[in-house]
């Protein structure tokens, strides 16, 4: 069999050694820089682009790509904790029986080398013990007689050791902890649209998505999000009903830096999205009977035009889009411009693209511009260009018009200006019989720009967002993680150690009292671990205290004295 | 000219014996009188709010209170004991201090322009732009005085040096204090927050934490030589935060939503404690260095006597390190007990956290080379150096560079 003291005692000694903690904390840095500079859980696809084959399969077979929870990563933290607690049971019974063992003597070639010494001869010696004592207060004494020789040790911050101590065990309760936390906890994010349940989290486990199951279903009741008037927002809401079994448990609202805590689970705000709103749009057809159709359609679904090949695929909505409408260097001017939806537009012979819709007309200057449309070749949300339809789409009377003028317009290249203002004029008297409206001026150069714009338009209607029923998911981050207390724990007392490590000095002072013709002779001698220079005041002051009481010194304390006997 | 010396150096009757003790205790008793208004005043502790309810006729009256019984306390036990006051007579300059900051603040609003101009588009007519600029003057010159008083040992800058490094910590105190006011009088109040919330504002708090940790320093330990390679990494520092301001940085901004949060009051000042008590260690390494080589190449140079001893360096970087490791380790720790709040766990692997976690691993095996193996001198003084390097990406790099949750100080 092994023997403790030939096989694991050497074992330990060697992993518990300074060499070999010190390769692993390289060894656990130089990894860490690694995961900081290669991003972390990523998508796969994108990783294969930026590294090409051959380092994509090199990097994720070593892992490189989920780091931090690689059988390797862990193994180095734990080796870690195998020789802190090595460290630890090599050393602590050393530094007990260093912290029990005082000697009271020090011999004359010791105190030769100390740099805070004084002697003195004084007449009692009882009251010069009782003096020094007084004037340290606080101190742990312990006196000895060798022969004559009576010796006063004195000490001051002797639990020192204990900060070496604590901060090495507290590192190994953290570590345990986290430990503790990786093995019997999780972590995964789950998406609620409002008034849906959902009970499965999902996480990255490598490079591949796993989902758990919660002993209960959430509900959201309500997402809101609330904004600054910069347009940032400034707090997302969730109000959440957890449920078991069908019976609801509780209901809370959680915020951004207030979870909710369920069961030994914690359930944060993380995220938001669209949970499939309701959307109708109004498709402005372009062909003779210039019709508008509603068509009603949710966020993440495909609405087929039956009466051509287009399709929409609905992407997202907003019921908010805040812009800087300043220019480039001038002061910021925040404006809403309204709810719009994004949607991608397909069809036979035409070049999907990403559109977004606004409902309400684009205004400025208290002007009314006419419908906003944003058009995206590429599909990223980046490469919106925005186009301006002239008509306000929101009001159907201006589409009758823009028809009616479509109708009665020369078709002649050799049209006059005069002639498009008649045109325009019987477009009016037919559209609004009973009076023109206010802005007509404004008016008409919207209608020309409509005409400009909208003949040029690829698709056979113009889709314009009309009406909405919003509807947003909240993205929850659920965590369970029975390690946090540990962790807690093994942090108080990991600072508490490192004060004591820092600031608290182990203070030492030996008194030789010798009793010659009466007289006693006092050798004292002083010795701190840290803070020379507080010691040196605290040594100073303890002479000066003993002068004063003998009168040795004419101090203020003397002259005060005197005075009181006078 | 003298009654302000004695001030900075915070010495005379003010400063010792029984005056101390009682001041400290109506200190002690005003700050006990804080905590009692937020505990049990009407309307209850409200965040942000409070600071201004402290000074309104009720913080008044708490406070007042408060100091009052405090020196009552002081005046009936104070015995004139040897060093009975030790403990007063070092904390009171530290209490002063403050209150001048916040008093200089007050005073600084009464500079604020008008309510109408103030807008949020253009915060450049705001006054704390301006107290920052003569921070910046200040901390500038003082860094010129540090580097001349090698060369002239005997002249004023040495002393000019060092008052303006105060008068630089003021300041930017007071300066980030004003910001905090002024962050309420933008929007209506809506976006008002401490100022730790930008890479702009915790650069003028480091400025002050390097000033001050050093200050304490050169006081404690006459090591004024050492003030020719601090100031010019803080001048560095200014320079830096000039060309922030100057591409939009320096605004004050809404707060986002994970920033919304007492913790943010704790744990970036605490971080700053830890990377500025890391650069005073840095600059003891770099004159450790530069003192070493002046000696083997010419051990009678005049320069050497107005450097402190090499063993008087190699000391200055520990204590530093000794008041930035515990100050670091606990911001981190405090920092994942918000990230348990607000990201889902305490600890994400997220850059941020993990080079926190390598500065620590650096500073303390820095100290268990200093004291497992007992290394002194050349390798230490270059580990002081490297190790704020370090500390440098992690607190500057790591936003510039990689991203993660801590995208609060990127540069846009």
């Amino acid at each position: 069999m092994f023997s403790y003291n030939q096989t694991i005692k050497p074992i330990l000694n060697r992993l518990g050694s300074m060499p070999v903690a010190i390769l692993l904390l390289v060894l656990l840095a130089v990894a860490s820089v690694i995961g900081t500079v290669l991003q972390q859980n990523q998508d796969q696809t994108a990783y294969l682009q930026q590294f090409g084959p051959t380092w994509y399969w090199t990097f994720r077979a070593l892992g490189l790509f989920d780091m931090y929870h690689t059988w390797w990563f862990m193994a180095i933290l734990g080796l870690l904790m195998f020789s802190l607690g090595a460290c630890l049971l090599r050393n602590i019974p050393r530094f007990l029986q260093e912290m029990k063992n005082r000697k009271g003597t020090l011999s004359d070639s010791a105190r030769k080398h100390m740099a805070h010494k004084f002697d003195l001869t004084l007449d009692d010696q009882d009251k010069a013990v009782s003096t020094i004592k007084e004037s340290l207060p606080g101190w742990d004494w312990q006196e000895s007689k060798v022969g004559d020789v009576l010796w006063l040790r004195g000490d001051k911050g002797r639990f020192h050791k204990w900060g070496y101590i604590s901060v090495h065990s507290a590192l190994l309760i953290i570590l345990i902890g986290g430990w503790m936390s990786v093995q019997f906890g999780f972590r995964g994010n789950m998406a609620v649209p409002e008034a849906g349940t959902e009970s499965e989290i999902s996480y990255l486990k490598g490079t591949s998505i796993e989902y758990l199951k919660m002993p209960f279903d959430v509900r959201c009741d309500d997402f809101s999000i609330n904004f600054f008037s910069t347009g940032a927002p400034s707090e997302f809401r969730s109000t959440l009903t957890i449920l078991e079994d069908g019976k609801e448990m509780m209901t809370s609202d959680i915020i951004v830096n207030e979870p909710l805590y369920y069961k030994g689970v914690r359930i944060y705000q993380a995220s938001f999205g669209d949970g499939g709103s309701d959307v109708t749009l109004k498709l402005h057809r372009l062909n003779k009977a210039a019709n508008i159709d509603k068509v009603h359609g949710q966020i993440y679904t495909k609405f087929e035009d039956p009466y051509s090949t287009v399709s929409l695929e609905f992407q997202d909505f907003r019921p908010y889009n805040i812009e800087n409408m300043a220019e480039a260097g001038k002061p910021k001017d925040f404006k809403d411009m309204g709810p719009s939806v994004d949607f991608v537009i397909r069809g036979k012979g035409l070049k999907p693209v990403l559109i977004r819709s606004f409902q309400d007309p684009f205004i400025m200057n208290d002007q009314n511009q006419g419908s906003m449309i944003m058009v995206s070749k590429s599909g990223d949300a980046r490469d919106f260009d925005t186009f301006l339809l002239g008509l306000d789409f929101s009001n159907p009377k201006e589409w009758e018009l823009f028809q009616a003028f479509v109708r009665k317009v020369p078709n002649d290249p050799n049209a006059t200006q005069k002639d498009n203002l008649n045109a325009f004029r019987a477009a009016l008297s037919e559209v609004y019989p009973e009076g023109n409206p206010e802005d007509l001026q404004m008016l008409g150069m919207r209608v020309l720009q409509a005409l400009k714009i909208i003949p040029q338009m690829p698709w056979p209607f113009v889709p314009v967002l009309s009406d909405y029923e919003q509807k947003y998911y909240t993205g929850l981050q659920l965590a369970k993680d029975p390690g946090m207390d540990v962790v807690w724990v093994g942090s108080a007392i990991l600072v508490l150690g490192l004060c004591i490590m820092f600031y608290v000095a182990h203070r030492k002072v030996w008194i030789r009292v010798e009793e010659i013709d009466g007289a006693a002779n006092l050798q004292v001698t002083g010795l701190s671990n840290r803070n020379p220079i507080a010691f040196e005041q605290e040594f100073e002051d303890l002479r000066k205290q003993i002068e004063t009481v003998y009168g040795l010194e004419h101090g203020p304390g003397n002259e005060q004295e005197t005075k009181e006997s006078v | 000219m003298t009654a302000l010396a004695t001030t900075f150096s915070s010495s005379g009757p003010l400063f010792q014996g029984r005056l101390a003790h009682v001041r400290c205790w109506a200190y002690l008793g005003m700050i006990a009188g804080m905590a009692g208004m937020a505990m049990f005043a009407g309307g209850g502790y409200v965040e942000d709010e409070y600071i201004f309810q402290l000074f309104s006729m009720q913080g008044v009256m708490w406070m007042g209170a408060g100091a009052v019984a405090g020196m009552g306390y002081a005046l009936t036990t104070s015995k004139d004991k040897f060093r009975a006051f030790r403990f007063s007579e070092i904390l009171v300059p530290w209490i002063d201090g403050i209150i001048l900051m916040v008093a200089l603040m007050g005073i600084f609003t009464l500079f604020e322009p008008n309510e109408a101009l103030i807008t949020y588009d253009d915060q450049s007519n705001l006054f704390s732009g301006r107290v920052v600029m003569a921070m910046n003057v200040f901390l500038l010159f003082s860094a010129i005085c540090y580097v001349a008083y090698l060369f002239a040992p005997e002249s004023f800058v040495g002393k000019l040096g060092t008052m303006t490094a105060w008068a630089g910590v003021y300041a930017g105190g007071s300066a980030l204090l004003l910001r905090w006011y002024e962050s309420y009088l933008l929007m209506g109040g809506d976006i008002g927050h401490a100022p730790v919330s930008n890479l702009y504002e915790v650069f003028i708090l480091l400025f002050c934490v390097i000033c001050v940790i050093y200050l304490t320093l050169e006081s404690r330990h006459q090591a004024r030589g050492l003030g020719a390679f601090v100031m010019p990494i803080v001048a560095a520092g200014v320079f830096f935060s000039i060309w922030l301001a100057s591409i939009g940085q320096g605004d004050i901004k809404p707060l986002v939503p994970a920033l919304q949060s007492y913790w943010m009051k704790i744990h970036v000042p605490l971080n700053f404690v830890g990377y500025g008590a890391f650069a005073v260690a840095c600059a003891a390494g770099m004159a450790w260095l530069l003192r070493n080589r002046i000696e083997t190449s010419n051990p009678n140079a005049k320069i050497l006597s107005v450097f402190p001893s090499l063993k008087q360096l190699d000391q200055l970087a520990y204590k530093s390190v000794a008041i930035g490791f515990p100050a670091f380790t606990l911001a981190t720790i405090l920092g994942a007990a918000w990230a348990a709040e607000a990201w889902g766990g305490y600890w994400s692997w997220d850059p941020k956290e993990t080079w926190a976690l390598i500065v620590w691993l650096v500073y303390g095996a820095y100290l268990h080379a200093r004291f497992s193996h007992g290394l002194h001198g050349k390798t230490l003084a270059w580990w002081a150096v490297l190790g704020f390097l370090v500390t440098v990406f992690c607190f500057v790099g790591v936003n510039m560079y990689l991203s993660g949750l801590h995208s609060y100080g990127q540069l846009t």
